[in-house]
């Protein structure tokens, strides 16, 4: 009795295996009546924090934006469609990652996707989407590498301005600023690696001295013996090509060592409007530079009124690089929609690779894949705000040198 | 004795009928459910692998990240230049290489020492790829070759059929019984004449080829790596929950926990993105709580239950 | 290499080391004594980091005075933990190993949960404060003063517990059954309690660092993992159930970090564990270990 019981359950549980695995893998007909846009990104983890600054906030809020006005715009079925977003935790996971979104094309067959945070995770997807056709622009990936493949990845889009130019903008600055010793230290990661790999030629081109040039690992929790080391060299400017926990532990031990070169440069989280409460106050960070640099004070259109629709739905600035640039890339997206008339991805796809496009950062073109509407951009904080002083064309404001002491 | 083999028969047939199942399933189903089943795959095949030594020796390993991660490198490194299956192979040798260096070191190690010895090993590794990426390389990740998501998943499917057969092999042999005397008592297997060194490097290495051939192909679907993807500590600790979640003795248990916790995660990934740890966690307290000896206590539990039932329908 | 930055690197090394000794101890009573791996060890630091943080923005409390304040909650919260969970799986479990195995489980059941709720409550993005930040002056050497803040009372802590062990009655249970659980059971030990006592000074230990930390480093639900393992190490490198050892293992740690730190800060990791790798190897049962 007992063993006819036993093999009735071993049946049972089978069944109940290949009910579990198939039904929640079939598809439900859609009606198309409305656009789904999926994303799988950092909502945990390391990354999580750059997500939840540059990008979520805005594709939230894209989203709301475009519903507002009652859809996407489809000139082929002649009216406007409401858009779904559809976000997965990556959990800054690649693995997780590139499963979501094959997930997201394959179970939820989305008709849009928007990309993950960080230069590690566009790596990774940018094969994925180019295999199953769905056009993606990147706003927070910056890293030479993807040129090498861009070939490859047709459907990948890179609108974040790219170490060379950055790294050739920088050196100009410094050497418009006659900086002589320079201490060079990065995180020992993508992002890290290839700035320094561009940075560090270029300003021994220029003839300015590296005296210093280390690299630290990224969770590292205590930089101070470094820092010592490098406020002992007495350097003229202190470059450090550091992701945001770096940034902010960087920043906090400079200060409370008293290091106070006469240009102090630091990498992603400078332009996070956190970075310049979290020191006591805007007058800590006077004269920090940082990469990227995008302010409300630009000459676009739509740029100041970004940022205050911005600031009015999540009560916070966006940041003053990435945000601006995802933005950028949804408002292409948005266009491109209409331009092509349909949500035929190979052809927003063309649409997008081929033709101009009015942004809160400028008219936007890609040539070969990367966006050559932003090239060198830095940044520096003067008086609460991002001002930027590279290139020299775009200059909002004439670079403080030196850096003035810690309050 | 006739009960015993027709079991055996059933439970035969029954796999079999499974195994015809899965191989004929691709065509019919949503790719996504073929990209899932290939994960679950992998993570029976590592959790099998790794209880084949761990199990029966009570020698936790948390190395098994180090192995997964040389097969996904071997991969990245050498999938352009050499056929797919050759890298597979060699992904498994060259982890079978290295545990038993490995396992030469640590022989002096015993208990939790030796776990954390593993896991140190595991992190140094990382480490030193990652240093060597950066310093020597210039570069961090790497891309891989990618393959179709079909063959991954035929492909994964024959390392699974083989890491169980061989495990079940070597289980039921008297390799397994000497396996199962050093758990007890290293010193007494000594007495007995068994070579216990020898039985532990062995076999340490033979579960590692598994990982390795696993890592190598997993690769192609990532198609970007990097060290702390490769060598993710995750890749050594979840092993070891998901035997002793399904019942480390069998090995049966220890595949049914790696298949349950993968589609769990999915499932809780997707539908709760912002509570699926939470719920993950309470769960696998729920589970441990109530059976302790993982998911294969269910079958006892219901047994017993069944009994008392009998019994006192039977007193009436 | 002048005395200077020896000392720089000594005291550097030192204070980092207290930090780590203090967790290290945490676990070993734990591991040690009630014989749980606990893998969410660092989750209790985390959640120490963050309730010293919530206290000193919402309500301006003196991140030092919420010690006394943060401390007891988590040493409850521990105690009950023990009570309700791993007495029960002590209970089911058929022999020591099984124990030690579903204990493992229960406890990344726990990291899990814990994390998860720390990112609900206080979300994914990095929090700190700003507190006793200036640097002083120690023989020529440049410290902020919340580092060194953090070195006295870790001592301190590290002191008062030494004497509650040493001195009291139910330290001496405590040592007793570290070194056998059922011998200090027939010497009339409430060996449930004690064990429940351990974990909860474990959980203790842990929120106290986790606050101390605070004051000088950011917080997110992620930083309580990096410290496991670093606990875990100095408990083995000390020697499992050698409460002194793994004291002292969290010392030597924190010391050869900070000196790799200076050479090389990239190859600090590298150079870590090959340090720990190669210790074990010369000395399988760990420095003081049986």
């Amino acid at each position: 009795m007992n063993d006819k019981v036993k093999y009735f359950k071993l049946i049972a549980c089978i069944i109940l295996l290949v009910f579990f695995t198939t039904f929640p893998f079939t598809a439900f007909s859609q009606t198309k009546d409305k656009i789904r846009i999926g994303t799988a990104i950092s909502l945990s983890g390391p990354y999580a924090p750059g997500a939840g600054m540059t990008q979520i906030p805005n594709y939230n809020m894209w989203v709301e934006e475009v519903n507002a006005k009652g859809g996407l715009l489809i000139k082929k079925l002649n009216k406007r469609l409401p858009v779904e977003l559809i976000t997965y935790d990556d959990k800054s996971d690649i693995g997780t990652a590139v499963k979501l979104v094959e997930k997201l094309i394959l179970e939820d067959k989305v008709d849009l996707l928007l990309p993950p945070w960080g230069t590690a995770m566009h790596f990774a997807i940018a094969p994925v989407v180019t295999k199953y056709g769905y056009p993606v622009m990147g706003p927070t990936v910056s890293s030479e590498k993807l040129r090498e493949i861009a070939h490859k990845v047709p459907y990948f889009f890179g609108i974040l301005n790219m170490p060379r130019e950055q790294g050739a903008a920088l050196a100009d600055l410094l050497e418009e600023l006659e900086v002589k010793k320079v201490a060079l230290i990065y995180v020992a990661d993508a992002y890290g690696i290839e700035w320094t790999g561009k940075v560090a030629p270029d300003l021994g081109l220029k003839k300015m001295d590296v005296v210093i040039l280390k690299s630290y690992p990224l969770d590292t929790k205590d930089l101070s013996p470094l820092l010592k080391t490098i406020k002992a060299a007495e350097v003229d400017a202190v470059l450090c090509m550091s992701y945001p926990n770096d940034t902010f532990l960087i920043t906090k031990q400079a200060k409370e060592l008293g290091l106070n070169p006469k240009l102090f440069y630091l990498g992603v989280g400078v332009a996070f409007p956190v970075y310049k409460q979290m020191f006591g106050g805007p007058n800590a960070v006077e004269g920090i530079m940082g990469a990227g640099a995008w302010n409300p004070k630009v000459p676009y259109p739509g740029a100041k009124e970004y940022f205050d629709r911005h600031v009015k739905r999540w009560n916070q600035e966006p940041d003053r690089w990435g945000s601006a640039f995802a933005y950028a890339s949804l408002q292409i997206l948005e266009q491109a929609i209409e331009k092509v008339g349909s949500i035929d991805r190979k052809k927003i796809r063309d649409c997008i690779a081929t033709q101009t496009f009015p942004t809160v950062i400028g008219p936007v073109r890609f040539e070969g894949g990367f966006n050559v509407q932003s090239p060198g951009e830095i940044g520096q904080w003067q008086k609460g705000e991002f001002e930027i002083v590279a290139a020299k064309e775009k200059r909002t404001a004439k670079p403080i040198f030196p850096k003035p002491s810690w309050p | 004795m006739r009960r015993a083999i027709f079991e055996k028969i059933f439970y035969l047939v029954l796999l079999f009928l499974i195994l015809i199942l899965m191989v004929m399933m691709p065509p019919y189903v949503s790719p996504y459910t073929i990209i899932l089943l290939s994960s679950i795959f992998m993570y029976i095949v590592l959790t099998v692998s790794w209880a084949l030594f761990s199990a029966p020796t009570h020698y936790l390993s948390l190395a098994s990240a180090a192995f997964f991660g040389l097969g996904i490198y071997v991969s990245a490194i050498l999938g352009d230049q050499l056929p797919l299956l050759v890298v597979i192979g060699l992904g498994g040798l060259i982890s079978f290489l290295l545990a038993l260096l490995v396992g030469l070191s640590s022989l002096r190690l015993k208990g939790m020492y030796f776990t954390i010895f593993t896991f140190g090993l595991s992190e140094l590794i990382r480490h030193s790829v990652q240093w060597w990426e950066v310093n020597e390389t210039g570069t961090v990740g790497r891309w891989v070759i990618a393959v179709d998501n079909t063959t991954v998943y035929y492909i994964m499917l024959a390392i699974l059929l083989i890491t169980l057969v061989v495990t079940y092999i070597i289980k039921h042999s008297k390799y397994g019984l000497a396996l199962l005397s050093i758990g007890e008592s290293e010193e007494a297997a000594d007495h007995i004449g068994i070579n216990v060194n020898a039985m532990k490097i062995i076999t340490f290495a033979i579960s590692t080829f598994f990982m390795g051939a696993t890592g190598a192909i997993m690769a192609t679907r990532w198609s970007y790596i990097d060290p702390s993807i490769a060598f993710n500590p995750l890749f050594s600790f979840m092993p070891v929950l998901m035997a002793i979640f399904g019942g480390m003795g069998q090995i049966f248990g220890q595949a049914l926990g790696a298949a349950v916790l993968t589609l769990l995660a999915d499932l809780l990934l997707t539908k709760l993105p912002y509570y699926y740890m939470l719920l993950y966690g309470v769960i696998l307290i729920i589970v441990i709580l109530f059976l302790p000896k993982g998911l294969v206590g269910l079958k006892e539990e219901v047994k017993l239950w069944l009994r008392g039932m009998k019994q006192r329908y039977e007193n009436t | 290499m002048s005395p200077l930055l020896f000392l720089d690197i000594l005291i550097g090394g030192l204070m980092m080391g207290g930090l780590y000794a203090l967790i290290a101890v945490g676990l070993s009573l734990q591991y040690g004594v009630a014989r749980v791996l606990n893998v969410s060890h660092g989750e209790f630091i985390m959640l120490g980091a963050f309730a010293t943080y919530s206290l000193y923005i919402l309500f301006g409390i003196n991140p030092l005075l919420s010690l006394v304040v943060s401390g007891p909650i988590v040493f409850i919260i521990g105690f009950l933990i023990h009570r309700t969970l791993f007495k029960r799986l002590r209970r089911l479990s058929q022999s020591l190993d099984a124990f030690e195995g579903s204990s493992l489980l229960a406890s990344f059941g726990l990291l899990f949960i814990i994390q998860n709720v720390a990112l609900l409550i206080w979300g994914s993005n990095v929090k700190g404060y700003t507190y006793l930040s200036k640097t002083v002056n120690v023989f020529g050497a440049v410290y902020a003063a919340n580092r060194l803040v953090a070195l006295l009372f870790a001592i301190l802590i590290g002191l008062i517990f030494y004497f509650f062990l040493m001195r009291t009655r139910t330290g001496k249970a405590i040592r007793a059954a570290a070194q056998d659980v059922t011998t200090a059971q027939l010497m009339g030990v409430n060996i449930h309690f004690v064990l429940g006592l351990c974990f909860g000074l474990g959980a203790l230990m842990a929120s106290f660092a986790g606050s101390l930390t605070s004051m000088m480093f950011e917080i997110t639900p992620l930083i309580g993992f990096p410290y496991t393992i670093i606990a875990i190490i100095a408990v083995v490198l000390g020697g499992l159930g050698n409460i002194l050892g793994s004291l002292i293992g969290g010392f030597i740690l924190g010391l050869i970090g900070n000196i790799v730190m200076y050479i090389h800060p990239g190859l600090s990791l590298i150079a870590y564990y090959f340090i720990f790798l190669l210790l074990l190897l010369v000395k399988p049962t760990g420095i003081f270990g049986k």
